[in-house]
């Protein structure tokens, strides 16, 4: 390949804490990889496993989920929810046969500007490893 | 079995000025195959049976009467229904009091432990032609084909369904009454199929389930039959907002199925029908089981056996595993 693979990265951030904390980067002008689409949600718990799937089908490479650390949830519990339900994501997913890497979830904190580029080097670097994912994209209807 | 000892407990309950009917199973219209039935009144108990084909799950039924508005002026009709439960009925009887999809007082269980299912593929290729037969039994370990010339003795390995094989749990986990003595449950099986596939690499993983959810043709029959699948608005039909769309095609099905499945995780009791049903014969108990396993093994949940427990999906302990996230 002459060109490097660039993934395409879907976060879906809770508004609270990894939002705040990528901001944070952004200010403190902390660079990293262009390759994160974010998507501001309120909670992680609020991430319906569907909008994964979805975000897979319509040509996402990899899929990032981040929100507070378990204890600082704004909502006190949400991202309890978000653990269990997306470790039997993960699982399902992997059952599937989708690389295990295009699917990464962390804790950052709005004052973890540094651990949320950390993060997303983590996930580009997961994702070029993973390779484009093509396989799965939603079919256009050509009539 | 006893046939008569189910009968006239059947005939008690739906004799009963609470009851509204009773689901059970009957002969069907064509040789050894059985349906559904509903009893009303005491006179209908005598075609209920109880045999190894009654494979299916009556508690589906309970979510899906029509719940229709009633009329001013009247009173709702609050009678109860007495359904036939074997152990995974019964179990997703259980989960559907956890969820709230059916009240206690509204339902009548009559347990049944349960010796084992056939499936009925099986049966017709390994005994082709035998279908016009009257009646199956239970032989001891074994099964019974009665009926058209000499009885056939049908070892039990060669035609156990595969959800019996693997059953852990054959007498019902709730009952109102029992009838019949518990059996003794057997060593399930481990072959669930799902290590299997996950021995096989990423790639490969991927291609058997491309294979599988290609030959989809999303008629819904694994919803329908399903007991837990219940939602009045599901996801899956939803045209606003579009989740899924409806072409069938390998993308939209890939997502079909693992919705299906998710929603499903910590909620399904393996009762098989999914599989069963669908004409398609995709293997939708290895999804479930996965899921099922992960549950029990990370969490040490069994969904079904407590009707008292919290939903899985809607519960959480502070120290469950998190060796994922980052
Ligand atoms: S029953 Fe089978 S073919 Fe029908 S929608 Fe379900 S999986 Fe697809
Ligand atoms: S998903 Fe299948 S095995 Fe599980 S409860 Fe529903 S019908 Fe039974
Ligand atoms: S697939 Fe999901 S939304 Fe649809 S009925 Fe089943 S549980 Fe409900």
């Amino acid at each position: 390949m002459s060109e490097q693979f660039k993934p395409n990265i879907v976060a879906f951030l809770c508004n609270w804490c990894t939002y705040a904390g990528a901001d944070l980067a952004g200010t403190s002008r902390i660079q990293y990889p262009a390759n994160v689409k974010i998507i501001r949600v309120m909670c992680s718990g609020r991430v319906n496993p569907l909008y994964v799937v979805n975000a897979l089908q319509q040509g996402a490479d990899g899929v990032l989920i981040s929100g507070c650390h378990p204890g600082d949830c704004h909502y006190m519990e949400g991202n309890f929810y978000a653990r269990r339900r997306l470790k039997l994501l993960k699982e399902l997913l992997e059952f599937t046969g989708v690389d295990p890497r295009r699917f990464n979830m962390s804790w950052v904190s709005a004052s973890e500007g540094h651990k949320w580029k950390e993060v997303v080097e983590k996930a580009v670097e997961d994702a070029i490893a993973a390779g484009p994912f093509d396989q799965f994209r939603r079919r256009q209807i050509g009539w | 079995m006893d046939l008569n000892q189910l009968r006239k407990v059947a005939a008690e309950v739906v004799s009963r000025d609470d009851v509204k009917y009773l689901i059970g199973w009957r002969r069907g219209t064509f040789g050894y195959r059985v349906a559904p039935y509903f009893v009303e009144d005491a006179a209908g108990v005598d075609e209920l049976i109880f045999s190894p084909l009654c494979i299916s799950n009556l508690a589906t039924y309970l979510t899906l009467v029509e719940k229709l508005p009633v009329p001013r002026g009247q009173e709702p009709d609050k009678r109860k229904v007495a359904l036939l439960v074997k152990g995974c009925d019964s179990r997703a009887v259980a989960q559907l009091l956890v969820e709230k999809g059916v009240k206690r007082e509204e339902i009548v269980v009559v347990g049944l432990p349960c010796p084992g299912m056939i499936d009925r593929d099986l049966l017709a290729e390994k005994y082709p032609e035998t279908d016009k037969a009257a009646e199956l039994r239970w032989n001891g370990e074994d099964f019974l084909l009665v009926g058209e010339g000499e009885d056939i003795v049908i070892p039990r390995a060669e035609v156990l369904a595969e959800k019996c094989r693997l059953c852990r749990h054959p007498n019902p986990v709730l009952s109102d009454i029992t009838v019949g003595e518990p059996v003794k449950p057997w060593a399930a099986a481990d072959d669930s199929g799902v290590a299997e596939i996950e021995a096989k690499g990423a790639a490969e993983r991927w291609d058997y389930w491309e294979e599988q959810f290609s030959k989809c043709v999303r008629c819904y029959s694994c919803k329908s039959a399903c007991p837990l699948c219940y939602c009045e608005d599901c996801i899956l039909d939803r045209l606003d907002p579009i989740w899924v769309n409806r072409a069938v095609n390998f993308s939209e099905n890939t997502a079909f199925h693992l919705a299906r499945a998710f929603h499903l995780a910590g909620r399904c009791v393996e009762c098989g029908e999914c599989e069963r049903v669908c004409p398609a014969g995709i293997p939708l108990g290895k999804l479930n089981r996965k899921l099922a396993q992960t549950v029990r093994e990370e969490y040490g949940f069994e969904p079904g056996l407590d009707p008292e427990a919290e939903p899985f999906q809607a519960s959480y302990k502070p120290d469950d595993p998190e060796e994922f996230i980052l």
